[in-house]
């Protein structure tokens, strides 16, 4: 089959191993590589680039092996997490320097064909360091392109974007993925980001592929405090957090649902209003730029809600009533031991 | 109480750090300076003009600059690679390498010379060698590019070493994903990075070997005709004013200000090269 392609991929560092990871990605397709710090998101985008030897597993890209080539032979554009963009070359020499490596006799032409495609035509004479972070992410993927990769591996490409910028070259990623045509995996930390390029999702978390599919089956899947968060749920109890909560009937409820790694309450598990039931009391009210997040102080435990609209309409120490909906609620799996 | 003059404008405050600051910096360049001045002073605009007429003398500064010239060249070609290999390589024993480094830069001269000489005496197994291979080391040039290479060539290993571990390895590998292979990878993208503390290096080994003395007095006092210098018979610099001081003490400090104007002019135009651009830093060399 013609795309990218990863079977039983193990690489081991040190104390550290990652894998089994089987993927597969085709033509015009984005897969999100998601997961906390230190998963092996960027780990594995190394190994595949060509930059870590694998322990085990195969990696084919259109059918070929390349998990046996030197990386300058494997035909990935790699886009590391800070560009890379070399300091001591223009732009227009950054975006060459893949072809004049390879002698293209239509260097030239190709390079400014990339200029202009990215609107990078004005910033062709500067150097990285005059650039804004949303113009050199456009240099980088300009040249990661003008290399004619067969695939795309992108570290975090939109990272410390304002929300405009991301947005701006989000749309952009979508076009050139719809008109390239090349298989792209992405490492993210942003929801919004995979949610918008990826179709697949593969989650790591300790080395380990903790889910690996169609995002709309990840609300059903089983739940690490990862998932839940990258879910957007607020309020994860740990056990330790629960040791002391069974004298209270929000507490009973919680720990009837509670799976070994605690439990986590989606925003629809949970519902409230202002009231003098149950000994339940508003701890602190915050601004935030999603809108306000009330805490609400139940016994020993505190659930964030957020509220709509320009004031909350609640002070600290209000009364109010809490109840939970059992079987919205959601068991997580125990932490993961990296191996 | 407000911060204000009996005017009512703002009153400045003094900071002293910069002051501080300027006032330690400012006594070194005196310490840099003042003797300069005293050795020009001394010289005198006569004296300076018959010490850059002397015929001997300028062979002695053209013969310097060209032994020191060769002593760089062969630093870079060995000391880049030494200062690579510390950068980028984890073994065992690197620490014991690293002090081997510094080694030539806190020797006393003088044993710098005695040490090659017992390395290289024609009774030494690598003197026998050399002399077999019929490459003239006493008072020839090859022991003056030796003891140039042996006091300079460590600020070579030292700044690139420490330029090289600078690079920012993600550049390297997105080199290497571009279709560059790791010669490709070094040339267009870690050497051009380091590249200006390269010169640096280079230029602190040029003076260092151009101010040396005691290494020559033991290797190489005269150097007499052999290749690559096709002759006359001379001194380096160095060596040729420290002759003349007991000789003729006026005329060596006219010598010693020309040599030192010699050396400022050459600095001046590597930093003004630097600045307007080397080619190849600029990223117009390779590819």
């Amino acid at each position: 089959m013609s795309g990218l392609a990863l079977d039983g991929v193990v690489v081991r560092r040190g104390g550290f191993a990652l894998g089994p990871v089987g993927l597969s990605v085709a033509p015009g397709t984005a897969t999100a590589l998601l997961g906390p710090s230190g998963a092996g998101k960027t780990t594995l985008l190394r190994a595949v680039a060509g930059f870590l030897p694998l322990d085990a597993g195969s990696i084919r890209l259109d059918d070929r092996r390349v998990d046996g080539l030197p990386p300058e032979r494997r035909r990935f554009g790699f886009v590391p997490p800070n560009l890379g963009l070399f300091p001591h070359r223009r732009v227009r020499q950054n975006v060459a320097y893949p072809l004049a490596i390879a002698g293209r006799p239509d260097a030239a032409e190709r390079t400014r064909h990339w200029i202009e495609r990215f609107g990078l035509a004005r910033l062709a004479d500067r150097y990285p360091a005059e650039l804004s972070t949303g113009e050199r992410q456009r240099v980088a993927m300009a040249r990661a392109l003008a290399a004619e990769p067969a695939a795309l591996l992108w570290d975090e490409p939109l990272a410390a974007l304002d929300v405009e910028g991301r947005d701006t070259l989000l749309q952009l990623l979508q076009e050139l993925l719809d008109t390239v045509r090349l298989p792209l995996v992405l490492v993210t930390h942003d929801p919004s980001t995979a949610a918008a390029l990826a179709a697949e999702y593969v989650v790591l978390n300790a080395g380990r592929v903790r889910f690996a599919g169609d995002p709309r089956a990840l609300a059903a899947a089983p739940l690490d405090r990862f998932l839940a968060r990258f879910l957007g749920y607020d309020n994860l109890y740990s056990p330790a957090d629960l040791a002391t909560v069974g004298a209270r009937p929000i507490g009973r409820t919680l720990l009837a649902a509670a799976g070994p790694g605690g439990v986590a309450v989606p925003p629809s598990a949970l519902t409230w209003r202002p009231g003098p039931t149950g000994g339940c009391a508003v701890a602190a009210v915050r601004a935030t730029p999603a809108g306000w997040v009330v805490a609400l102080q139940d016994g020993p435990l505190v659930f964030r809600v957020r509220v709509d609209g320009p004031v909350p309409g609640v002070r600290v120490g209000d009364p109010v009533a809490l109840e939970l909906d059992a079987a919205a609620l959601r068991p997580l799996d125990g932490p993961v031991e990296a191996t | 109480m407000s911060a204000v003059d009996a005017h009512g404008a703002p009153r400045r405050r003094i900071r002293f750090g910069p002051i501080v600051a300027g006032a330690l910096s400012a006594s070194l360049v005196a310490l840099f300076v003042l003797p300069l001045v005293a050795l020009f002073g001394d010289a005198g605009f006569s004296g300076l003009v018959a010490a850059a007429g002397n015929r001997t003398f300028q062979t002695t500064v053209v013969y310097t600059l060209f032994a020191s010239a060769i002593a760089v060249g062969l630093g870079v070609l060995t000391g880049v690679p030494l200062g690579y290999v510390l950068a980028r390589y984890r073994f065992r024993g690197r620490a014991v390498l690293e002090s081997v480094v510094l080694v030539p830069v806190v020797i006393p001269h003088l044993v710098v010379g005695l040490s090659l000489l017992l390395l290289l005496e024609p009774n030494a197994p690598l003197g026998r060698f050399v002399a077999r291979a019929g490459i003239p080391v006493f008072d020839a040039t090859a022991g003056v590019v030796l003891v140039m290479l042996y006091v300079g060539a460590s600020y070579v290993v030292l700044s690139s070493e420490t330029a090289f571990r600078a690079v920012d390895p993600q550049l390297v590998e997105a080199a290497r994903s571009l279709g560059a292979t790791p010669t490709e990878a070094f040339l267009s993208v870690t050497l051009p990075s380091a590249g200006r503390a390269i010169v640096t290096g280079a230029l602190l080994m040029w003076a260092r070997g151009v101010s040396e003395v005691g290494g020559f007095l033991v290797l190489a006092y005269a150097v007499y005709p052999s290749f690559p210098w096709p002759g006359p018979i001379t001194n380096t610099s160095s060596v040729f004013i420290f002759n003349y001081y007991g000789i003729d003490p006026s005329a060596a400090i006219g010598f010693a200000a020309i040599l030192v104007l010699v050396s400022l002019v050459i600095f001046l135009g590597v930093r003004l090269l630097d600045r307007t651009g080397l080619a190849w830093s600029r990223g117009g060399w390779f590819p």
